[in-house]
């Protein structure tokens, strides 16, 4: 992250400004955390399209929703991250998302392919990426699914016919090994 | 603590950090939480690295997107742009703002504009001022023109009387004129006169200048006799000079032979015989 491109403020001022709607403070919250909650939708939602339209909706709902955060209950982004996790699911779930699979024309194929497919290039990135790679596979399944597809402890459990238990287990154990890496 | 512990390592912590627990499930770990230090610790580490992956995994959605949202809330971005610096004042990290390229152009703008009405202000003033010169001057040339009238007036009225100054002196030394003095008579004993005749074309000049006279009344004037073989001949009327006029010499008829000349006191208009009781003045040639 190249933090002195970005407008920033801690946690602790940037959530008395969002509860006081003070509308810089959205300015604000959009340029710290935009790309990171984009990241988070675009590799549950890939249609570039669709993604930015829940960004969007993620942003609308963190305004005007300020007032539901707590922070006793956790972290601010937790909660953002939350919000944009959730809409990105529901979105994927809609009648809205199903047409539009539908609806791609052949010639339109390509662009559209390249388009889903539009990473930031960040050197940062390459570690995590090969850190995620770098799980066991049992681990990496399991993330890539509740955490890139959006899918519940239970339909991952479904999804790779393992007992929740071990779902749950593994999830533990993927987040276990980002949290040696970040800490 | 064993039951802490075994809490903690069923995985429920990441499942609420990731919000995949029923509302009554996420009661219940919050309430772990509120209890117990190392679960609230957990959950806190478990966040940070959920956010620290998604923080180190960042995609740039497009500009629009931004714009589309202030639009969207009714909120001005152009505003929130500027002042976002302004927002909490206690901030530890750097903060940058971007910079409005237009903004340096409308501050110069602003002052070029300030600059142009301050010109404006002093040009009218200064037009204003000049424009007051202008018509002074106007006065005063208008003042000297009749000044300068009045003086050429005055030149030439000098230089005609210089003329005539210089006439008299030339004909007093030529030999072409005569001088004839005509003394006072039993009329007025004191009085006296010059009179000049051209030997050549035989005009007669008077000067008065050179006549000591007494002043006629409005009702009479003096008329010039020349006297040829005894018989007087009328030569014109003069009057005393008045202050009006410029002529300080005057040109009477022409007389081509003559053995004296008279003047006598006449009614206005002149007489064709003189009345010798008001002979004034004679000379002879």
């Amino acid at each position: 992250m190249n933090a002195t491109k970005k407008l920033t403020l801690t946690e602790p001022e940037l959530v008395s400004a969002l509860q006081s709607k003070d509308p810089k403070v959205l300015k604000v919250l959009y340029s710290m955390y935009s790309a990171s909650l984009y990241g988070v939708i675009s590799r549950i939602i890939t249609h570039t399209e669709l993604a930015e339209d829940v960004l969007q909706e993620t942003f609308v709902k963190i305004w005007q929703s300020a007032s539901n955060y707590d922070n006793n209950k956790g972290r601010l982004f937790t909660w953002m991250m939350n919000i944009a996790r959730n809409l990105s699911i529901d979105k994927l779930r809609s009648k809205d998302f199903k047409n539009s699979q539908k609806n791609q024309d052949i010639e339109n194929n390509v662009s559209f392919v390249d388009e889903q497919n539009k990473v930031t290039f960040n050197p940062d990135i390459l570690g995590v990426k090969q850190l995620v790679e770098g799980l066991k596979p049992d681990l990496q399944a399991v993330l890539n699914l509740v955490y890139y597809k959006g899918f519940t402890h239970v339909e991952a459990a479904e999804e790779l016919n393992l007992p929740l238990g071990t779902v749950k287990t593994r999830i533990r154990l993927a987040i276990i090994e980002l949290r040696k890496y970040f800490n | 603590m064993e039951n802490i512990k075994a809490y903690i390592e069923s995985g429920v912590l990441e499942l609420y950090v990731l919000g995949d627990l029923s509302p009554e499930e996420s009661a219940q770990v919050e309430q772990m939480a509120s209890q117990h230090p190392e679960v609230k610790q957990e959950i806190v580490a478990i966040e940070k690295a959920m956010e620290q992956y998604a923080v180190q995994n960042p995609v740039e959605p497009s500009a629009e997107v931004e714009t589309k949202l202030f639009e969207k809330l009714g909120l001005k971005v152009d505003d929130v742009d500027t002042q976002a610096t302004d927002v909490k004042s206690t901030a530890q990290e750097p903060k940058i703002v971007k910079l409005d390229p237009n903004h340096g152009k409308l501050r110069s703008l602003k002052f070029a504009l300030v600059a142009c009405v301050a010109l404006l202000v002093m040009s009218t003033v200064a037009l204003f001022s000049v424009y007051n010169q202008l018509n002074d001057a106007h006065d005063q040339i208008a003042s000297l023109n009749t000044d300068k009238q009045k003086f050429a007036g005055v030149v030439s009225h000098l230089e005609f009387e210089n003329k005539g100054l210089e006439n008299v002196a030339a004909m007093a030394d030529s030999k072409e004129w005569a001088t004839i003095r005509m003394q006072g008579q039993a009329y007025s004993p004191k009085s006296s006169m010059k009179l000049y005749w051209n030997k050549t074309d035989k005009s007669v000049l008077i000067n008065y200048v050179a006549m000591d006279l007494p002043k006629a009344d409005a009702q009479h004037e003096y008329q010039l006799w020349a006297l040829v073989n005894g018989k007087p001949v009328s030569l014109g009327m003069f009057g005393k000079q008045d202050s009006t006029s410029n002529e300080a010499i005057l040109k009477m008829q022409t007389i081509d032979r003559a053995q004296a000349f008279a003047v006598t006191l006449e009614p206005m208009g002149g007489s064709t015989n003189p009345t010798m009781d008001k002979l004034t003045v004679m000379g002879g040639v």
